[in-house]
């Protein structure tokens, strides 16, 4: 017991708990009948601190089998534990009785049932008001008690509970309950205080001997402290005696995680050590992990052949999206941009960062110099992926590549189409300009000059016909792979209407409207989800609601909050609810509706297009639908006068007069859609006309 | 079955609520405990709203005539249930381990069930199993920072505590009980761990709404700024009797404004045409309190301790608790989960842990004998066989006529 106290003197210390120890001091736990562990307390405390209070019970009241029992269980525990010699004096002076009661409430607390001994002794206590329960009984139980309130804690993050129990309870700090001591130092750690984490962590390691607990002590402080706080921790690695430490597998995961941190930063360099520590752990698992940072730090250290080979083993390995993005980073950086393109293309579904590089990658591809002979496959299935992701720089490559191989249209609405994703794209202008003069296409031309004469010197002299076309741009070139398709938008397949309905209501505010309803929902959790009355709400709270209604796909509902929203809110309120409830009744197709609230409070003027011209869509699309080709036309033509008609709607407005019987207007709708590549459409437009007036002038 | 708290938390939206001058009327009717008044020393009587007190009399006596006479009278409790009946709970319903087990709710645990535990052994004389339902509450559920027992426990998940938010009323039931005991057993252990949990709820649990002060449900998701309908309360979480112990014990809050408020707030929320509180109420729109959003607007099975803890500290003269008899009585809809809106009734509710709630009411206010088949107790599910007992222990200690063999 005297070891228990020293050390807990030691752990009082080192851990700063200075209240504690005027508390516990020497006398604070005097074992029974002065018995004193055998021998002294050995250097490092290589000898974890045992509680022996209940072997001593059975001792004193001269309980061989009891004794016994105890020595074994004691024994399974702690394996380098020896029996104190002083229990045979023990048995001697138990000259009293064996109490039953005591006996079983030592069993009881052998067995952990704590709140059994707690109760057996009020028990007793109410039977006789003189009888007290042993001094050291009642010390194990209070001991036990605060074990488990400091585990309870510590698992439900409460840290000062933590703390304070192990201020209360310093018997708890010992090597005995290295957990214990790992949730404390954990505790620390989670209340800013990480220098007494490390003391903590110190302690453990100068005095307890457990070579795995040493070992997971290490372990627990790579997660809480600074490398290179557990750097110096290292210094107390045993590496002599019975049980040396090993802990080259902390020193490999330092040695891991500077790599890493260098492997993505081209200016930092990782010391020839620490690179043959990875390499040892890739030779040692199987993991894909150090592989990806050995190949990352090769990528960024100009290695990228090392780095393809490193990502292959990766691949290999399942390391997934992570090393197919840089196996296609390497390829590219190795400006094998062909293989790059289609090992890219495989993987571009698989996370953001495919994608991306996937589309840098056929970018890349696409813009060599001199223009690259191509195969007609890989440009056909670049496009579409081109335009789905609205990507401007893929469009303008696109652009060029078209351009370069004599298909002067198709890269004039390439260019086109990348300025309409990107309006300040300087060289798509540029492209635009030089493929509509080279079309001879006056008024486009003018149009591009004039939008960027101030801003582009090279635009301007190409009207002041300085310097007409680019050399390199416009060089004669071998017919290459044809162009089959120019730009496409997304939303456009046969006649489109349930793609349209899906795809185009408000594209460009969806963003806008997605993420204030994925904030509301992030504000309100699944709140909104329980069906209830707005009434009662604050304008505020009310238009939270309804945000979160429309991200959980309930308009309706949404729409009740929004009116609550409306008559509660203050003005900016108001307008956010009157659009948000537009959009509801958009998403119900209730389009008049959606009209009215619109005009329910005054909205921006960019507001006020974008409602007019989806309202106008829909109203269009459900005339469409119904056979209503008079009151379509009428709805389109309203909606061109905000915004300009795109090809999807275009093909309706095409089939309404086909419907009505204007051949001669529809054909003129479908050529011009011919003209903008939507070919394929537009031709069962123009074949269907085709039919019609030859069955008519038959 | 299943009360649960809930978790919550929202924008904050402002609130008023009460109505100040009334609350000078309960100051002059506190807690008239016979022996130690702990709250006359605290009633401070402003000359300078005597003219506001006068004015209101008139209009306050007409509709709440009774309240005048509000008061909280101390109960023993120990010794008024019989080993017997305690020994059919304690075999059914606390584990070795000193758990209390919520046979109705997937055998979880709460705090509420071991603040019910440690009162019932208590009136049982059984300090055998306090000590026991004591040792797991203090070693499973006191372990929140703050001094709070955290209120979910479930033997089913790792690590047990599946949610660390207080629930009040568990809470107050504990230092309750624990102060209670202390008395009783003469044990400074017991008084010492009361008085840290009243502290506690002291600290963090009570909330402004408007004037009044309340006691929210947790300590965290409840407040005017946790949820846009916040604050949020629930009236059965009043302990009425606990109050003026939580006084002594924490005499730095102001435990009899708590009090008087939850008695106004009762008011409020039974004024409305179905005459009966919502189990969650929103004090977030001004007067009138409002059922909560996320819940059901439902008298349920939270409320339905109420009239029990209104009774059982001697606030009987409550008009409510008369209309409440009434609709309760076999006649009439009796014991039910009734949705507060519309008057519609949800579930009927047959259990003796329920009738017994009636009978209770019958017996305090009109002097009616207990019926034959609720004097024997026929243990169900954990929550009906508690209130059970606590009227049980109340009729036995303040109404033995009622239950008496000589009663019919």
């Amino acid at each position: 017991m005297r070891l228990v106290g020293s050390a807990i003197t030691t752990a009082i210390l080192i851990l700063g708990f200075a209240a504690i120890a005027q508390q516990t001091g020497p006398g604070g736990s005097q074992p029974p009948a002065g018995s004193l562990p055998s021998g002294s307390p050995p250097a490092n405390g290589a000898q974890p601190q045992v509680d022996e209070s209940a072997l001593r019970y059975f001792a004193s009241q001269g309980d061989t089998r009891r004794v016994n029992a105890e020595i074994a269980r004691l024994r399974a525990l702690y394996p380098n534990w020896t029996p104190p010699s002083d229990l045979s004096q023990l048995s001697a002076g138990g000259s009293a009785p064996p109490d039953p009661l005591l006996e079983r409430l030592w069993n009881l607390y052998r067995e952990d049932r704590i709140a059994e001994v707690r109760a057996a002794i009020a028990e007793r206590q109410a039977a006789d008001t003189n009888w007290k329960p042993p001094e050291e009984l009642v010390t194990a139980l209070e001991t036990v008690e605060a074990r488990r309130r400091l585990v309870n804690a510590s698992d439900s993050g409460q840290w000062q509970t933590v703390l304070s129990v192990a201020t209360e309870s310093p018997s708890l700090l010992t090597c005995t309950n290295v957990d214990v001591l790992w949730r404390v130092a954990e505790a620390f750690a989670r209340t800013d205080q990480p220098i007494r984490t490390r003391d903590v962590y110190t302690y453990l390691l100068t005095n307890c001997a457990n070579p795995a607990e040493r070992l997971a002590t290490l372990q627990k402080a790579l997660t809480l402290l600074p490398e290179q706080q557990v750097a110096d921790l290292l210094q107390f690695e045993r590496r002599t005696g019975e049980s040396p430490d090993d802990f080259s597998s902390i020193r490999d995961e330092l040695a891991r995680r500077r790599v890493e941190r260098a492997s993505l930063d081209s200016k930092m360099t990782a010391s020839a050590e620490d690179l043959a520590a990875v390499e040892r752990l890739i030779r040692n698992t199987n993991e894909a992990g150090p592989v990806l940072i050995l190949g990352w730090y090769n990528y960024h250290h100009g290695n990228p052949a090392r780095a393809l080979e490193l990502f292959k083993t990766a691949l290999d390995r399942n390391g997934g999206a992570k090393a197919a993005e840089g196996y296609a980073m390497s390829l590219r950086a190795l400006e094998r941009l062909t293989d790059a393109e289609a090992f890219a293309y495989e993987w571009r579904e698989r996370a953001p960062e495919n994608m991306k590089i996937y589309l840098d990658v056929a970018t890349a591809l696409l813009s060599q110099d001199p223009a690259p002979r191509l195969d007609a496959r890989v440009v056909a299935r670049i496009v579409p992926v081109v335009t789905a992701q609205r990507f401007p720089d893929g469009a303008q490559a696109l652009g060029w590549y078209s351009y370069n191989t004599q298909q002067i249209r198709t890269a004039r609405d390439w260019f086109r189409t990348a300025l309409g994703w990107r309006p300040e794209d300087e060289p798509s202008a540029y492209g635009l300009a030089l493929s509509t003069q080279r079309l001879n296409e006056r008024a486009a031309f003018n149009a591009v000059v004039s939008q960027w004469r101030g801003r582009s010197e090279r635009i301007a002299d190409l009207a002041d016909g300085t310097n007409p076309g680019s050399g390199r741009r416009s060089a004669p070139v071998q017919p290459r792979a044809e162009m089959e398709t120019a730009p496409r938008p997304a939303a456009a397949r046969q006649v489109a209407v349930e793609r349209i309905e899906v795809e185009q209501p408000l594209a460009r505010t969806e963003e806008g409207v997605r993420l204030r309803q994925t904030q509301a929902r992030s504000t309100l959790g699944r709140g909104c989800a329980m069906t209830r009355n707005p009434t009662g709400l604050s304008g505020d709270a009310a238009l939270t609601r309804g945000w979160c209604l429309m991200e959980i796909n309930r308009p309706l509902e949404a729409v009740a909050a929004f009116d609550q929203a409306i008559a509660t809110g203050s003005g900016r309120t108001r307008e956010e609810a009157a659009y948000g409830k537009s959009l509801a009744y958009l998403r119900k197709n209730l389009t008049s509706e959606a009209a009215i609230a619109a005009a329910e409070a005054p909205q921006t003027r960019s507001r006020q297009v974008e409602l007019g011209a989806s309202i106008l869509t829909q109203r269009a699309l459900a005339a469409y639908r119904d056979k209503r080709y008079v009151e379509t036309l009428l709805a389109l033509s309203e909606r061109a006068r905000l915004v300009p008609e795109q090809n999807d709607l275009l093909l309706i407005r095409g089939w309404s007069y086909f419907n009505l019987g204007r051949y001669k207007d529809a054909e003129q709708v479908f050529r011009a859609v011919q003209r903008t590549g939507h070919s394929e459409e537009a031709s069962v437009g123009l074949n269907a006309i085709q039919e019609a007036t030859d069955q008519v002038s038959q | 079955m299943t009360r649960q708290v809930p978790r919550a938390s929202d924008p904050k939206v402002d609130t008023i609520f009460g109505i100040h001058p009334m609350l000078n009327l309960f100051n002059s009717a506190s807690f008239s405990a016979e022996n130690r008044d702990p709250f006359s020393a605290r009633c401070a009587r402003r000359a300078s709203l005597l003219p506001w007190l006068l004015a209101m009399i008139s209009l306050v006596m007409t509709s709440m005539a009774s309240s005048q006479s509000l008061s909280v009278q101390p109960l023993k409790i120990a010794g008024t249930i019989s080993s017997a009946d305690w020994e059919a709970y304690r075999s059914r319903f606390v584990e070795d381990s000193g758990r209390v087990v919520d046979t109705a709710n997937g055998n979880i645990s709460h705090s509420e069930g071991q603040g019910y535990g440690l009162l019932l052994a208590l009136a049982a004389s059984d300090r055998r199993s306090f000590e026991q339902i004591l040792s797991f509450t203090f070693t499973e559920l006191l372990i929140r920072d703050d001094g709070l027992a955290v209120w979910k426990w479930d033997p089913g998940a790792k690590p047990r505590v599946t949610d660390r938010n207080n629930a009040t009323d568990g809470d107050l039931l504990i230092a309750y009980a624990l102060a209670k005991a202390a008395e009783v057993w003469q044990e400074p252990r017991y008084t010492t761990a009361a008085q840290k949990i009243a502290r506690a709820i002291g600290k963090n649990t009570l909330g402004r709404s408007g004037r009044s002060l309340v006691l929210l449900p947790g300590a965290d998701g409840f407040g005017a700024g946790d949820r846009p309908d916040g604050p949020v309360v629930n009236l059965s979480y009043w302990v009425f009797e606990a109050f003026p112990v939580m006084a002594v014990l924490a005499p730095e809050y102001e435990w009899n404004r708590v009090w008087r408020d939850g008695v106004m707030l009762l008011q409020q929320s039974t004024a409305g045409r179905v005459r009966l509180p919502a189990d969650w109420l929103s004090l977030q729109s001004g007067l009138q309190p409002k059922p909560a959003d996320g819940f059901p607007p439902e008298f349920g099975y939270n409320s339905l301790r109420i009239p029990l803890y209104l009774l059982r500290a001697g606030m009987t003269d409550l008009e409510w608790l008369r209309a409440l008899k009434q609709r309760w009585s076999a006649e009439n809809e009796g014991v039910a989960v009734v949705n507060v809106v519309t008057g519609q009734i949800r579930e009927r509710l047959t259990d003796q842990g329920y009738a017994i709630l009636q009978a209770a009411l019958a017996c305090a206010l009109e002097g009616t004998p207990v019926p034959a088949a609720l004097r024997t107790f026929e243990p169900s599910l954990y929550y009906p066989s508690t209130l059970y007992l606590l009227a049980k222990s109340l009729l036995g200690e303040k109404y033995p006529q009622c239950v008496s063999s000589a009663a019919p």
